[in-house]
């Protein structure tokens, strides 16, 4: 993964870094409210639930807002990222029910994200720009998936 | 064991994958609208299971009630999943264009760990050592890459 020839690691800049730990940030929150509904009504509803009270928001913002079309057309599997949301939410409300518990469906699950990102970022799937990972990259990736999995396995011990 | 393994792992990947895919919408569209798509296409999967596995119709054909029983009982502020949801899918496609797909699932990621661990520590629960470890390796992993030339 660590690209051979030399080049400058560009630092994130500040503004997109607070961002994406806020948007973590967020995930928690949501799924402090969607464990709610799930309590209340299970877990069928835990994700249709949100999924139909954020249908009803976003066309909100949208008509409120009206962002400007950014590009061109986009090819017709990019709308359909709502089916892999909706297949993960299925599996994970399987596997936390077997031996791997909650936390074992977690740490795995952030394997599986990293390792997608890695190659995602390589080969530039799906249309988005590629991204060779620098020896900084890794180590980022390692500190943080080694403190993720020291507090969702410590919880557990 | 493997089987489940397997599953956990997929369930992680098709997160990157969707946010790959609602990434690539939001170049022709924008981050709000792909996040748009990705609950109103999301719904429809989950209400079609809903019909047809969860038995939806029928319990509004026998009760008369379109919520399902608890549902009603759930506090307001758990309704908010779905808004903050909206906000989080349109952030990750705005974010994976500016600084890709791993930088995007790792700070994101240690967003979530982060808030977590403070909300743990908040309602008193066990393992502090532990938390306050990974918190630390977590933080050094962010100030990583906030290092290196401009």
């Amino acid at each position: 993964m660590i690209n051979p020839l030399p080049r400058p690691v560009a630092r994130l800049r500040p503004l997109p870094l607070l961002a994406a730990v806020g948007t973590g940030g967020l995930l928690t929150l949501m799924v402090l409210c969607n464990a709610e509904v799930g309590r209340h009504a299970g877990p069928l509803m835990a994700s249709l639930v949100p999924h139909a009270t954020g249908t009803l928001a976003a066309g909100v913002a949208l008509a409120f807002l009206r962002p400007r079309r950014a590009g061109g057309p986009a090819p017709r599997w990019a709308y359909l990222g709502g089916l892999l949301g909706a297949v993960t939410v299925m599996l994970t409300s399987v596997t936390a029910n077997t031996a791997l518990a909650l936390s074992g469906t977690l740490a795995l699950g952030l394997l599986g994200q990293v390792a997608f990102a890695q190659a995602a970022d390589r080969w530039g799937l799906l249309g988005l720009p590629r991204r060779p990972a620098t020896a900084r990259d890794v180590g980022v990736m390692a500190l943080i998936l080694g403190g993720s999995a020291v507090i969702i396995l410590g919880a557990g011990a | 064991m493997t089987l489940w393994v397997l599953m956990a792992v997929l369930a992680g990947a098709l997160v990157g994958l969707s946010r790959q895919v609602n990434g690539r919408l939001a170049l022709s569209l924008s981050p709000l609208g792909a996040s748009f798509w990705n609950h109103l296409v999301g719904f429809l999967a989950l209400a079609a299971v809903a019909v047809l596995a969860g038995g939806l119709l029928v319990g509004v054909a026998t009760t008369g009630r379109v919520l399902p029983p608890g549902l009603a009982d759930a506090p307001a502020w758990a309704w908010a999943g779905g808004p903050i949801g909206v906000l989080f899918v349109a952030a990750g496609s705005w974010l994976i264009a500016r600084i890709g797909a791993a930088n995007t699932a790792l700070l994101v990621i240690a967003g979530q760990m982060l808030s977590g661990a403070a909300l743990d520590t908040l309602r008193g629960a066990e393992g502090l050592g532990w938390r306050a470890l990974g918190v630390a390796l977590i933080l050094g992993g962010v100030g990583l890459a906030r290092s290196g030339q401009r």
